[in-house]
This record gives structure tokens, sequence and C-alpha cells, in this order.
């Protein structure tokens, strides 16, 4: 059975620790089912990772949501399109009608600060914060040429500038690369405006069955994966093979050729160095291009190859749970021509993107990928 | 971390005939080198047999962290480890955390400290 996305919400992202999650995920529900005109589902699929046991049954029960089945993923940073990829098998195998995706996260109650290193991995112990992880991949880069500093600093500038036509964004802002250079370094090469924030938010979809609906956006194909060993031998950063494997499957599934069929993309920027390994992973720009599509406009809005015109995790936040279904929404959004100053011209194919980590020695915990198409 | 109660999860460090090695497994079908001892080669799943690795090896990354880590002092310098005929190993830097150690820099594991991280100095 063909799969459609019927309707999506998004609470707005940022700090908010006055609010608690069930209004957080009341927000991205109610209007993920009036974009939908619904009011009930068959089944629930909920991604978080520091979300507290039962805290999927705990929103929904406040929403009316109750008495049918209610399954909590966690896949790190991936759990939001876990949790969609999930709901979409269920439909499309006919196991239920009409499926929520939902995902939600709140950090700036779960920590103080920034999201402590897992104390239980090995890396995680010996105090690789996930900005390190990423530094690792960054440094790399600059050493072996593949990217520079300013290039780095250029997916910055692009995904804040995109951020300001977002108003559900955490930040954004005109900066210059010398200005995301000359922010406070958190782990070298990567500087403060190089990370994403702390954010608290919550997104949702509800998934049926592809009919003829002027608001129905279909999904083509979608591939997840959990990561291979990544060691010594790994002929590339983390997070790179894991990325170009789970494309290949996602287009596959949606029959195309290559990325660049695609007309706009979600990646997951959660660190500068992040979305130009990806791009590349994709497929999206040639291999050691990354930073230089970046510099030159390739992939802002406007270009050949439009990566985050949300803003990205860089600048909407990442609220972990929640990202994967905020990355969905704004590709429904972009591909129904409702994106307003962020539009992608004749959007007719999107793709979402969404890496998770953490767990030491694998190339990621999961990755998944959405190919969608326009009604 | 103190408030930790679980076994310790890095990987242990242990000096012989002089040096301080790796305490790991190595598969006996295809040979992966492991920094744990774990039942099975996490690339083929075959049998592993325990193998120690080090004392030197080669910066393949480094970075400084430079944000608050519970229990940790920032900065700190961190560096992924390729150590010789072994696993990538991340390895806390010993000094100064001014700057991230050069990619490619020779190291050699140290004795581990009470805090039981892996542990390198430049060569
Ligand atoms: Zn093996």
């Amino acid at each position: 059975m063909d799969v459609a996305v019927h309707g999506v919400g998004t609470s707005h992202f940022g700090r908010q620790p006055d609010r608690d999650l069930v209004a957080l995920a009341w927000d991205a529900v109610r209007e993920a089912f009036a974009d939908a005109a619904v009011s009930a589902v068959d089944a629930v699929w909920v991604g978080t990772v520091f979300g507290p046991p039962g805290v999927a049954q705990r929103v929904l029960r406040a929403m009316g949501i109750t008495g049918i089945p209610v399954v909590t993923v966690e896949n790190a940073c991936a759990s939001g399109t876990t949790a969609f990829a999930e709901a979409h098998e269920a439909v499309r195998t006919g196991r239920y009608g009409r499926v929520l995706a939902l995902g939600l996260e709140q950090l700036s109650t779960a920590f103080d600060g920034a999201i402590h290193p897992e104390p239980t991995d090995p890396e995680g112990r010996a105090g690789l914060a996930l900005p390190a992880l990423y530094a690792m991949a960054a440094a790399r880069y600059l050493h072996l040429g593949t990217a520079t500093p300013e290039q780095l600093a250029a997916v910055s500038v692009k995904n804040h500038a995109h951020a300001l036509h977002n108003d559900r964004a955490q930040y954004s802002g005109r900066y210059t690369v010398e200005e995301v250079l000359a922010s406070r370094m958190i782990a070298d090469p990567l500087t403060l405006l190089q990370c994403c924030p702390t954010s608290d938010g919550a997104a949702a979809a509800v998934l049926g069955p592809a009919a003829r609906d002027a608001r129905h956006v279909t999904v083509r194909g979608v591939a997840m994966r959990s990561g291979q060993p990544w060691d010594h031998r790994s002929p590339h950063v983390w997070g790179h093979d894991i990325v170009r494997d789970t494309a290949a499957d996602a287009l596959a599934a949606a029959g195309l050729a290559a990325a660049t069929d695609v007309d706009v993309a979600e990646v997951h920027d959660a660190f500068t160095i992040g979305e130009i390994v990806t791009t590349e992973a994709l497929g999206l720009v040639p291999a050691g291009e990354g930073g230089k599509a970046a510099t030159e406009g390739v992939t802002a809005l406007g270009g050949a190859h439009p990566v985050n015109p949300s803003g990205g995790l860089l600048s909407r936040g990442h609220p972990l749970g929640a990202t994967g279904l905020a990355q969905l929404a704004e590709i429904v959004w972009q591909l129904r021509g409702e994106a307003g100053a962020r539009q992608v011209d004749r959007a007719r194919l999107g793709l979402v993107e969404t890496m998770g980590g953490g767990v030491s020695g694998l190339d990621g915990n999961a990755c998944v990928i959405t190919v969608l198409e326009a009604p | 971390m103190s408030d930790v109660t679980t076994a310790d999860p890095r990987p242990l460090v242990r000096v012989r005939d002089g040096a301080a090695r790796v305490a790991g497994c190595r598969c006996r079908a295809c040979g992966e080198p492991v920094a744990f001892v774990w039942p099975r080669c996490p690339v083929c799943r075959a049998e592993t047999a325990a193998a120690s690795f080090g004392p030197h090896g080669t910066v393949w990354s480094a970075t400084v962290v430079r944000v608050p880590v519970p229990g940790r002092t920032a900065p700190y310098g961190l560096a992924y480890v390729d150590l010789d005929d072994g696993p990538r190993v991340l390895a806390r830097v010993k000094g100064d955390a001014d700057a991230p150690l050069p990619i490619g820099s020779r190291v050699t594991l140290l004795e581990s400290a009470e805090e039981r991280d892996v542990q390198v100095e430049v060569l």
C-alpha cells in the first residue's frame, strides 16, 4: 500500500523549561491532527531519547489518546524519524490504518547545560562529548584539506540566514564567516556558532494510505540502518558510510537514480561538519565538495541543491527525539508550497536525513532517510 | 565520575615488560583488533583471542574539549590514536591542552592514571 503524510505539526523550538512535555506535545499533535483533518489514530509511535519512562503514554492520555497501541523508540538523534519509519511500515503493510508518529524532548530540564556524555559507553566515560565527536571529523577534514575553517563556518552562516524566515526556530541571524570563527571555541575546530543549541520541542506527523488529495505528501521511500563497526580500517570519517549506505537504500525504494534528483533536503547539521559530510555521503555534492558547496551557495536557498531551508538543527535547535519529525514537517511544508519566504521554488521531491550517534566503535546508532513527493 | 556505579567501560591499560599496552582481543578469523575483551568479532562474528596492543601509535584526529563535562576539568585534550597493528582508541592527551595534538603525531601509551583513562603523550 502506498503511504502518505496526511498532516504535520510542531511546537516552537527553544529553551522552554517552564512548559511541560504535555504542552509541547499538544502543540505538535493538535496542529498535525488539524492539518490532517482527523481526530483519532489507530496507533502511535513515539521517539524520545531522554524522556522519562512512560512519557509517551503520559502525554498522550492528556490529549485523549488512550486504549490504542503506543510504542516508544529510542535511536539517539534519529529517534523521531525511527518512529516515522516504523509508523510508515505499519501503514504500508496494512497493520494499522492511520498512525501518529510523535517526537518529543525537553533537554533544558534534563541537563544542567549540554548533554552529558554517556558514562556507560567507553568513549562517553572518557569525556567524548558530542561536539568532540564531530570535532574529530572536522579536524580530519581540515588536516586533509578536504575543507577549510571558512567552509565550515559558511554552513553556519547559511543555515542561520535561512532561519530568519522560520519563526519557530530557536536562533537566526545574519552572521559573517569571521563572526562564526570568532565565536567561543567549544571543541577545536568547532566554535559555538557551529554547534546546535540545547532545545525543547515536539513534532508530529499523521500517516495513512495515499489517496487523491491535494494535501497528501506521498512517502516514496524510507530506509533505516544502524552503524557497522567504525575503526582504524574505516576509509571515511565517522558517520559518512552509514549515510551513504542508507541513502542507497532509500533512493532505491523511491525509484530514484541519485539524491541530486530531489529538489530540497533537510539533513543532520548538529554541527557544521555534519552537513558537509552528509551532503557528500548522500551524493548531493561530489566527494570533498561539501564545504565548497556551502561557500558557493550550491546548498543555499536559490542554489542548485538547497539544504536545510528551515535553518537546520544549527538554528531550529535540536530537541533530539523531536528533530527528525521537525525535519519531516519542513519538507512536507516545502512540498505543499507552504514554506513562505523560505520556499524552494517548484519543489516536487524532498529528502529527510537524520543521524543518531553516541555508541563508540560504530558508525552511528542509526540513520533514517526518507524521500517524499509533492501532492 | 563519582555518581556512576556500573563497571568501568574504558579499555584496560596494563604494563607488560615495561610498556603500557591495551588489553583487548583479536579476531581469530579476520584479524580485527579490538580494544576490549569481547566474545565475538564486531566485523565478522568469529571467535576472538586475548591480545594486547601498544605502546606506540599514530594520532588519527584530535581535539580539545573546552566545555564543562561532569567529572572533568576543561579544557582537556582527546585524540583518536591508531595503535601500531592495533585498534583505534580514544585517548586522553597528557599535559596542557592549549591546542589539539597534530594529526600524524607519534604517541605512546602511559600507565593508567587513577581515573583509568587511556592516556598518551607525544614520543
Ligand atoms: Zn573478524
